[in-house]
């Protein structure tokens, strides 16, 4: 039997397979349905220094082949996630990759901080968030990115990593790996729209929301590869991933993982069901590590 | 909550088309669903992406029935199932209404009678109140299991001409139970609010995974935001901002 287990920029997982942020809560609900532990690791929720409300509904919105979310980093604070969720998740056996966002590159450095004293086992830094900043998220910019993993480093004794917006380019992506990054996830949704023509307004009081699921698939893929090529970190794929053989491609395409998220909400047993098919492929096609595999795709 | 979360394969017993665009789906075998409670189904591979969350119309011993209109897609391939056909269903899901002693009004307006078939059935001794767009339909279903049923209509098709709030009077009741549109539930609740009686209405959100995890389906409550497909979909009518 293959070998399951991968280490991603300094975080062992036990399977490639990571339950995407946002999609997942705290890993509570689908607890009811499947253990968690069972998938390489759950990304938490987005978290703030604060709590946050979220932004007002609507919040979804279905489109061909995907779904459009302004959810906007509800979340408890970082404060109550590490009281009431951490300890569950720890207990429970889930590997806890916790997902942050910051108003600016010092309150990321007090949040990864502040994470970095709990029993996280890793940190992603999101600079992605489509939601929650006018004009674009810091990841669009590499000075703005620089900054913010600069700060966050300096004070993460945990894996980081940092989760990149689709428009962010190879500039940022570089930038994130010189500031210190261990891993970079790729890509947060992509900022869509959708107009109501009953109304003949956005659907969504921010305007902008992100768009997930199959439809983003193909790009996603693409931008992996050309992390995977340009990077010396690993990089962690996500975008669209419904099933074993999306999830194959990912790797094939270079990642060392991979996220899954709007499948969950497609079939709650999308992401145990990817863990499942993996395993079978590697035994049916004698593979005993990822390493067998891995950016194979790669010209 | 009436046990765990089920994801599972359900083979279609009946798709029965009860009035013009509406329709009854009964699934076989042996399902759990508390009053108020709803399951996420789906009949397809990825087109429409996201199940379609349609709420418990009856549970019996031969299995699991929803009452739908065709709206979408989703719904309309629904509609296209034939017995035998095989779906994907999760659930039982939400919390359901809760039981409560004395006399209590079950008020639906338009699709919103979904949900109190059954809650009928539960709380025996229930009056129904089903305020329909047009003709009515289900109400001999309703006088099977419901002490009274009172009917309106917006045309005057059916039962007295109107809204069931014109009719529905709260007085002498314990609770009032209720699923509508929305400006309908708003009303019920100036009406509950002034007569004393407590009111538990059930909310409709877009919705993406349907067991908490999303945030998609939130709406305003006293508390914050609420997900209506984990903390509702039944809230006490006094916990919700009605106007945003």
């Amino acid at each position: 039997m293959g070998d399951m287990r991968v280490v991603v920029g300094g975080l062992r997982l036990r399977n490639p397979v990571i339950a995407a942020s946002g999609t997942f809560g705290f890993g509570a609900e689908y607890a009811e349905i499947y253990d968690p532990a069972r998938l390489g690791a759950v990304c938490t929720k987005g978290l703030t220094l604060m709590p946050r409300q979220g932004n007002p509904p609507p919040r979804l919105w279905e489109t061909a082949g995907g779904l459009l979310n302004s959810i906007g980093l509800q979340n408890p604070g970082i404060e109550a996630f590490i009281r009431e969720e951490l300890p569950r998740m720890k207990a429970q056996g889930i590997t806890v990759i916790t997902n942050v966002w910051g108003n600016d590159p010092g309150e990321y450095e007090r949040s990864v901080a502040r994470l970095c004293d709990s029993s996280v086992d890793a940190i992603e830094i999101n600079v992605s968030c489509p939601n929650v900043s006018r004009g674009g998220p810091v990841g669009e910019d590499a000075i703005r990115t620089a900054a913010v993993v600069r700060r966050s480093r300096k004070v993460c004794t945990l894996p980081l990593w940092v989760k990149l917006p689709p428009a962010g380019g190879l500039a940022v992506a570089r930038t994130a790996q010189e500031e210190g990054a261990d891993a970079v996830s790729a890509v947060n949704t992509f900022r869509g729209m959708a107009i109501d023509i009953k109304t003949g307004k956005p659907v969504f009081v921010n305007v902008v929301a992100g768009l997930s699921g199959p439809a983003i698939k193909p790009i996603a893929l693409r931008i992996v590869y050309e992390l995977a090529a340009a990077l010396t970190i690993p990089v962690v794929g996500i975008g669209g991933i419904g099933d074993w053989r999306d999830a194959l491609e990912f790797i094939m395409a270079g990642a060392h993982a991979v996220q899954v998220g709007t499948a969950n909400f497609v079939d709650p047993l999308a992401a145990v069901k990817i863990v499942a098919g993996l395993e079978k492929y590697m035994e049916e096609n004698k593979i005993t590590d990822w390493e067998g595999i891995r950016g194979n795709a790669q010209q | 909550m009436a046990g765990k979360i089920e994801v599972a394969a359900a083979q279609v017993a009946s798709n029965v088309r009860v009035a013009e665009g509406i329709f009854l789906l009964k699934l076989r075998g042996d399902y759990s669903a508390a009053p108020g409670q709803f399951y996420m189904l789906r009949a397809w591979d990825r087109n429409p992406l996201l199940s379609r969350p349609l709420s418990v119309f009856n549970l019996d011993g031969d299995g699991i029935s929803f009452l739908y209109a065709v709206r979408g897609r989703g719904t309309g391939l629904l509609s296209r199932l034939s017995p035998g056909n095989e779906i994907g269903i999760t659930g039982p899901l939400g919390n359901g209404w809760p039981r409560r002693d004395g006399r209590i009004a079950l008020v639906g307006g338009g699709l919103g009678i979904a949900p109190l078939f059954y809650a009928a059935g539960v709380f025996s001794g229930s009056d129904a109140y089903l305020g329909y767009p047009d003709e009515p339909y289900l109400v001999d279903e309703f006088a099977r299991v419901a002490a009274r049923v009172m009917v309106s209509s917006d045309t005057g098709a059916g039962g007295t001409k109107g809204f069931i709030t014109d009719i529905f009077d709260p007085d002498g009741y314990d609770a009032c139970y209720a699923c509508s549109p929305r400006p309908m539930l708003a009303a019920l609740d100036r009406i509950c609010s002034r007569a004393g009686v407590p009111l538990f209405v059930s909310l409709e959100e877009r919705m993406a995974c349907g067991v908490g995890a999303c945030l998609g389906c939130a709406v305003r409550t006293v508390h914050g935001y609420a997900r209506v497909c984990r903390d509702g979909p039944i809230f006490p009518s006094s916990e919700v901002m009605w106007n945003g």
